[in-house]
């Protein structure tokens, strides 16, 4: 009893809980960093550990040892509590992602749509902390993230309820499961994936869609005001992000830690993970910005009727 | 309900590299009005020209712009060959070209690079930037030095082109034809440039005229008009050239018509060397200059230089007045920007090349009343007289 | 998305970027880098100094004794006294890492050996 109370403890600290998680975060985020300049020609991080692998860690120091300074007209309470939320948010959604095995550390039936929940969450601090913070960048930011989110949620949800559907739960590890004994929803659902990877780089505010950061339009958006300690938390929130964005594709269509059985399943989960990440990145360094209300334009017109398209299938068709 | 905000944008902002204030007025996310305050770094140039000699001018004049600086000194030396009278030998007026489209070359790399860094395509800034390394490097081997070159003397030029520098900068440009090549085929495929460059800024050629456009902003608009061709200049009426025009007056437009501008470029450069004349690069020239009254105009890289110089007979200039291509396309590019959107103000301003630092006057701005006004040089003289007195 | 393929060519391909303090490109033959002054040479003229755009060359004492002081953080590396120089005493040579964190060490001070 008191064992298994100790080794579930050791789990949310330490793996595949916190520390874990936040290691991973920062690892991820070197990935893109490695990526995206290898893709541009460039070295990247290089000095700070090797190949610069502590570069994201170490930079997250630097920021922790900054002055922190708060707008003289902020809302104070709230303009403090928002890296906060926008770092518990992200975690806590990745606690019902299955990691080390097909079960998460939290799992019940309808946690994908808690997930979902979160997201949605994540952009509505972040709208709160861009309002707090009273620069006319950071206002002008926050709204154009919630008028994204009006845009990217609705067919983001549609075609994440594919799998649920054909799985027929709306557990996160129950969906796992499914597709341990039947195909990985890739290949049935091909559409919906392409659909959730676009609207994760809206979501993640990456290009094409980092148009609430946009630096030549807007500073740095909603993040203008924030410095020091609050700026390495909500860098920090933005990491586990990319790691939520890119376990939700792995669990949800690449069959999580499912695999082939010469290697643990914690191992694929990674080699999962790292896959949809670099597919983010890649994406990340093709495009042009867009402006509001072409993404707004593309994503009603085109993205929501396909993932409605691809509910219609996965209906006619039996798998 | 339509409320009209304004919208502050500089002197201090991201998307301009320069210290420049527009002062916008929007209805939700369309502009409406736009004015543009100029000022900010205005370095008194035109004046301290009148301290120095004819020489040390030369140097003064290439640091009016970093990019053009080669366009600016040909300006300034062909004004002072003018009055002095003297004719430039045949090699040096080629070599004078070459450097002007190695120049020109850089310059549209550049900005292309600016371009896609406005509209957030990182990637293609990378790349254009990482190519631009190509041409820096061909110009330093030809003259010592990346940027302020230093190449022009009045009568001639400074260095000469040996066949073996002549070899590397044909090897050069031939990767640079054909990366400006490749760029131009993203610039027209890629569907999120494409999104964000056509229908933006729109300059009809009306307007384009009209309102005094110069350089690629007026050639994107379907005027063809460039220096090189209609008042030819250094050896540009010997070689055989195109001027690139496009009739799709906006930022699509105007990225194709630079883009084309290379590849003509590296055709002159090409050209010119292999029917370099013989002979000296540089006359003797006297430290005198007689009194003359000189315009001189050239084609730099974002559009027409015009320079002013009045000689009283000493080897100081008495008067010499710069008007850069920026300040000529300043009352389009507000044309260009009411009406378009907030989020494409960033891509409007860059898409004309804009650099404000050379184009800076001296502006008196009353901050009570939000008054503003201007001298002429005799009053300020006046002014400066008094002010010194009173010290 | 047609910028794809060459995406996928640089990944493959070395970055192009120089690592600075570590490799550095050798100079080309031409830059304009730090001064030399040849005693023997010079007869004094003081061309250089009169024609220094910024002022950056000051000549001390007249003819055959004159002796040169460069301060290098006026300098702009114009080269105009190298190319005004008529007996070429003064040469730019192809020396460009000059910084410096003392503006002191910034002044070249060209004597004469006494004879």
């Amino acid at each position: 009893m008191v064992q298994e109370a100790i080794i579930s403890l050791l789990q949310i600290v330490i793996f595949p809980g916190f520390l874990f998680l936040i290691l991973a975060a920062f690892f991820y985020e070197w990935v893109d960093r490695k990526f995206v300049a290898r893709l541009q020609n460039r070295y990247g991080p290089l000095h700070t550990g090797p190949r610069g692998l502590l570069q994201p860690f170490a930079d997250f120091l630097k920021l922790l040892s900054k002055e922190d300074i708060i707008p003289y007209a902020a809302d104070k309470l709230l303009f403090s509590a928002v890296p906060i939320f926008l770092l518990s948010l992200p975690l806590t959604a990745l606690f019902c992602i299955p990691i080390i095995n097909s079960t998460a550390l939290i799992s019940f039936e309808g946690d994908l749509i808690l997930v979902i929940f979160i997201t949605t969450i994540i952009v509505i601090s972040v709208f709160i902390g861009a309002w707090s913070s009273t620069n006319r960048f950071s206002t002008v930011g926050g709204m154009r993230a919630c008028l994204q989110m009006l845009g990217y949620e609705i067919p983001m949800t549609i075609a994440m309820a594919g799998p649920a559907i054909v799985a027929k739960t709306l557990s996160i590890s129950k969906i796992v499961q499914w597709q341990t004994t039947g195909l990985w929803f890739i290949l049935t659902q091909p559409l919906g994936f392409i659909i959730v990877t676009i609207c994760f780089l809206a979501e993640l505010q990456k290009i094409p869609f980092d148009i609430p950061k946009a630096e030549t339009e807007v500073v740095a958006g909603w993040l203008t005001e924030f410095s020091g300690k609050k700026l390495a938390l909500l860098r920090l929130a933005e990491d586990l992000e990319l790691v939520l964005a890119g376990s939700i594709m792995a669990s949800l269509y690449l069959g999580g830690p499912a695999g082939f059985s010469f290697m643990p399943p914690f191992v694929w989960f990674i080699i999962k993970l790292t896959v949809c990440i670099l597919i983010l990145s890649n994406l990340r360094a093709l495009f042009a910005r867009f402006r509001i209300d072409q993404l707004m334009r593309g994503v009603w017109k085109y993205l929501t009727p396909l993932a409605l398209l691809q509910i219609i299938l996965v209906e006619l068709i039996p798998w | 309900m339509s409320s009209i905000i304004k919208i502050p944008f500089g002197p201090q902002h991201p998307a301009l590299k320069e210290p420049e204030n527009f002062m916008f007025k929007v209805d939700g996310e369309y502009v409406v009005d736009v004015t543009p305050r100029i000022g900010y770094a205005h370095r008194g140039i035109e004046k301290a020209l009148e301290d120095r000699t004819y020489i040390q001018d030369l140097y003064l004049i290439e640091r009016i712009c970093g990019i053009c600086s080669h366009a600016h000194t040909t300006c300034y030396t062909q004004a002072v060959e003018e009055a002095l009278k003297v004719d430039v030998p045949p090699r040096a007026k080629y070599i004078r070209t070459i450097v002007t489209e190695l120049e020109r070359i850089h310059n549209h790399y550049f900005w292309l690079g600016i371009v896609a860094h406005e509209i957030g395509f990182e990637t293609l800034f990378m790349y254009t930037w990482r190519d631009r390394e190509i041409v820096m490097d061909l110009l330093e081997l030809l003259s010592g030095n990346r940027v302020q070159y230093a190449m022009n003397m009045i009568g001639g030029v400074r260095r000469d082109i040996t066949p073996e520098i002549s070899s590397k900068i044909m090897k050069g440009v031939k990767v640079l034809g054909e990366r400006m090549k490749y760029y131009k085929k993203i610039c027209s495929d890629d569907k999120t440039i494409l999104a964000r460059s056509v229908n933006v800024g729109i300059l009809k050629t009306k307007d384009a005229i009209s309102l005094c456009a110069v350089g690629p902003t007026l050639r994107a608009s379907n005027v063809k008009r460039d220096v090189r061709a209609d008042d030819p200049y250094a050896a540009y009426d010997e070689i055989p050239f195109h001027v690139v025009t496009y009739d799709g007056c906006d930022v699509a437009s105007r990225i194709a018509t630079r883009c084309d501008e290379v590849i003509e470029s590296v055709e002159i450069i090409r050209y010119a060397l292999e029917h370099l004349p013989t002979g000296s690069i540089e006359v003797i020239v006297s430290r005198v200059v007689p009194p003359a009254e000189i315009i001189s105009r050239v084609e730099a890289p974002r559009g027409e230089n015009l320079h002013y110089l009045r000689s009283n007979g000493t080897d100081k200039p008495s008067r010499y007045k710069v008007r850069s291509p920026t300040l000529a396309n300043l009352t389009a590019l507000c044309k260009m920007l009411i009406g378009g959107y907030i989020a494409d103000i960033p891509i409007v301003i860059a898409g004309i090349d804009p650099c404000f630092c050379c184009m800076d006057r001296l502006t008196f701005v009353d901050i009570n009343n939000d008054e503003t006004w201007g001298w002429e040089g005799e009053k300020l003289r006046r002014y400066g007289i008094k002010w010194y007195k009173k010290q | 998305m047609s910028m794809e393929k060459e995406l996928i060519r640089h990944l493959l391909k070395k970055p192009v970027t120089l690592r600075y303090p570590f490799e550095k490109l050798p100079p080309v033959k031409g830059l304009r880098g730090k001064h030399v002054w040849d005693s023997e040479r010079c007869v004094g003229c003081g061309l250089c100094a009169r024609d220094c755009p910024s002022s950056a060359i000051e000549m001390i004492g007249k003819g055959l004794t004159a002796e040169l002081k460069i301060y290098l953080g006026r300098c702009l590396f114009c080269g105009q006294c190298e190319e005004g120089c008529p007996r070429d005493a003064i040469r730019l040579t192809q020396l460009y890492e000059l910084a410096e964190s003392d503006r002191k060490n910034l002044i070249l001070e060209f004597k004469r050996e006494s004879t």
